[in-house]
């Protein structure tokens, strides 16, 4: 239940904040200039504002597409990623953004024709290049699927560019609109995972990683091209059962003919994100694990990262093909 | 800084007259501190509520409202709550309402303070002005502090520890002229039931606030032990908050207690947390 929603004066009257406000009928509705005058601002409280957020509409006025950081692609030569949010409804106490912002109030852009317009642009600005766009790196790109209808917008421009890829990563168990729709060769749905038992305390608020999986196996039995996404690889005493046991369960239960990509991250923080999310859950377990500082990043000592990750590759190469696994480095 | 110093619950009210304080008074059981103030300042005996009366206007709230964070060394995770009557030809008389939005002629930006979740209490915009108001016309509710007051409290702490609760006092119906003393009291006493609903929140809210920012148990002691540097402090604090978590104090004393220096204290506390494999099962 969203209590207060502040919506930007320009666009009151914008008819997707009128279709989001209609979901949210016994909200209270407050008038703002501009996002920035609640969002992120200095004197908030992350962990306060999470057990609450509020809602933000907003119309978002440039930086549409841009390029991905490094690290971040599965096998295109050129990767893009857009946020037609910011925040999550999900609480992982991993997850980078609770570093990054000072507020844990979703904003919503409703402007999703701008988003159109920077898309095509890119597109055509790389048109020798081999391209994938994300989205949901600011957001889960389909948790709040059923309130905002971006996918399901977004999906009709892919449809244009079929040689274009687009990956929608996400935790939800949210099926529409893929489960009505034709299957789109080039779109590729990103499920994050990792062992249950951890999952269930970490990925707090989260769809169980159980109704992941089957999720992820109706999809791929309608001809949805799949992508699992080990990250990140979380160490504990029995890490290597648990990670065997989620890997076997996972390829033995979807169709592996649809599975796009397999990728694998540590564990990992920039340095000042990890002072942030510190600071706000200090007695939180995750926080005890043997984590240094290496190349500016907050992350498990070296030889854990790499056996964790040869280890879940090469149980995976028993399924899958070496060049559909990837590592995830940012 | 003086967290040391703070109590685990820790309010500061600030209200414009005593007449608005009085029940508040009554009922925290403050008395006027013993020292002579600019504003009169009130405390309970366990010093978690202190009370200020600004007077009425804009200035005073801002001035107070320092005064009180540093008169009662105030913490970080103070609750601040201003609590007064207000104009309004919105809302019923006699009612309490939070304030979740805040305008003045001044700012040319409104602020959005935060307000209790989960509340059946009403909400409403208020408008601080400099001068009383008798056209209601235009603003939800008015009064004669709120900005001022949220404007200095947002910068002592987060705003989610800042509260604004106003009583409708006078509108159209209501002539601010015949705003009398036992008036007032009496508006404020009708309410307080639910002022100490959402008081019981921010109580909380600094409680847990205090428990999650406090320094280790053992930090104070193993300073007192070893020299520490202000880059070691800060790793030692680091370290045993990590260690806190998951081993006991005890076995952790008795790990350092042959330690030399702060260096080789450091060094025994990271190759704790080194060789600590986080077993989930047993979460």
């Amino acid at each position: 239940m969203i209590e207060t929603i502040y919506v930007e004066e320009a666009i009151q009257n914008h008819p997707r904040t009128k279709f989001i406000l209609k979901k949210f009928k016994k909200s209270r509705i407050i008038s703002i200039y501009k996002y920035g005058e609640i969002f992120n601002k200095k004197n908030q409280n992350f962990r306060i504002q999470k057990a609450n957020p509020c809602l933000i509409l907003a119309h978002k006025k440039d930086n549409f597409v841009l390029p991905a950081p490094e690290g971040f692609g599965i096998g295109s030569s050129k990767n893009f990623y857009f946020s037609h949010m910011y925040n999550c409804i999900y609480d992982c106490r991993y997850c980078f953004l609770q570093g990054m912002y000072s507020s844990a109030n979703y904003v919503i852009f409703v402007n999703f024709e701008d988003f159109d317009i920077a898309i095509k642009k890119t597109i055509k600005k790389n048109i020798n290049s081999k391209l994938t766009f994300f989205s949901g790196y600011d957001c889960d790109s389909l948790a709040l699927e059923s309130v905002t209808g971006f996918a399901k917008h977004i999906l009709s421009i892919f449809r244009i560019y079929p040689q274009i890829e687009i990956e929608f990563r996400t935790k939800s168990i949210q099926k529409e609109p893929f489960l009505s729709m034709k299957p789109m060769q080039n779109v590729i749905l990103a499920y994050s995972l990792m062992p249950e038992l951890i999952s269930n305390s970490l990925d707090n608020k989260a769809p169980s990683i159980s109704k992941r999986i089957r999720v992820i196996s109706e999809l791929a039995s309608k001809g949805w091209r799949i992508g699992l996404r080990f990250d990140p690889l979380i160490h504990s005493k029995n890490w290597k059962e648990l990670y065997k046991e989620l890997l076997e369960y996972v390829y033995n239960n979807i169709s592996l003919n649809c599975l796009h990509s397999v990728s694998f991250g540590s564990l990992r923080f920039p340095k000042r994100m990890f002072k942030n999310i510190f600071k706000l859950y200090p007695n939180e377990l995750l926080f005890t694990s043997p984590l240094s500082l290496n190349n500016k990043m907050i992350s498990y000592d070296i030889e854990i990262e790499e056996e964790m990750t040869s280890y879940c590759k090469n149980l995976s190469l028993k399924y899958i093909n070496e060049d559909q696994i990837f590592k995830c480095s940012i | 800084m003086n967290n040391f110093k703070i109590k685990k619950t820790s309010i500061r009210w600030v209200v414009a007259l005593k007449e608005e304080a009085q029940i508040i008074l009554e009922h925290f059981k403050l008395k006027a501190v013993n020292e002579k103030t600019i504003y009169p300042i009130y405390k309970n005996e366990q010093e978690t509520h202190w009370l200020i009366i600004s007077g009425i206007g804009r200035s005073n709230a801002a001035a107070s409202t320092a005064y009180l964070y540093s008169f009662s060394k105030a913490s970080k995770y103070t609750s601040w709550v201003n609590l007064g009557i207000a104009g309004s030809d919105k809302g019923n008389y006699g009612e309490l309402y939070l304030v979740d939005k805040i305008s003045s002629y001044q700012g040319k930006k409104s602020t959005y303070p935060s307000t209790i979740p989960k509340t059946y209490l009403p909400k409403m915009h208020l408008f601080t002005s400099d001068i009383p108001i008798s056209d209601y016309s235009t603003y939800e509710l008015i009064d004669m502090e709120g900005s001022a007051f949220f404007d200095i409290a947002s910068k002592l702490t987060s705003k989610e520890f800042i509260c604004l609760m106003k009583v409708i006092s006078d509108g159209p119906e209501n002539d601010i002229k015949e705003i009398t003393k036992s008036k007032i009291s009496n508006l404020i006493k009708e309410n307080l039931l639910k002022i100490i609903n959402v008081i019981s929140y921010y109580e909380r809210l600094s409680e847990e606030e205090f428990q999650i920012t406090k320094k280790p148990e053992l930090f104070y002691a193993i300073k007192s032990k070893w020299h520490f540097t202000a880059a070691q402090s800060f790793k030692l604090e680091f370290l045993l908050r990590r260690i806190e978590v998951y081993c006991n104090n005890r076995d952790l004393e008795e790990k350092i207690k042959s330690c030399k220096t702060s260096h080789s204290v450091i060094d025994v506390l990271n190759s704790k947390i080194k060789k600590n494999i986080v077993n989930w099962s047993k979460f």
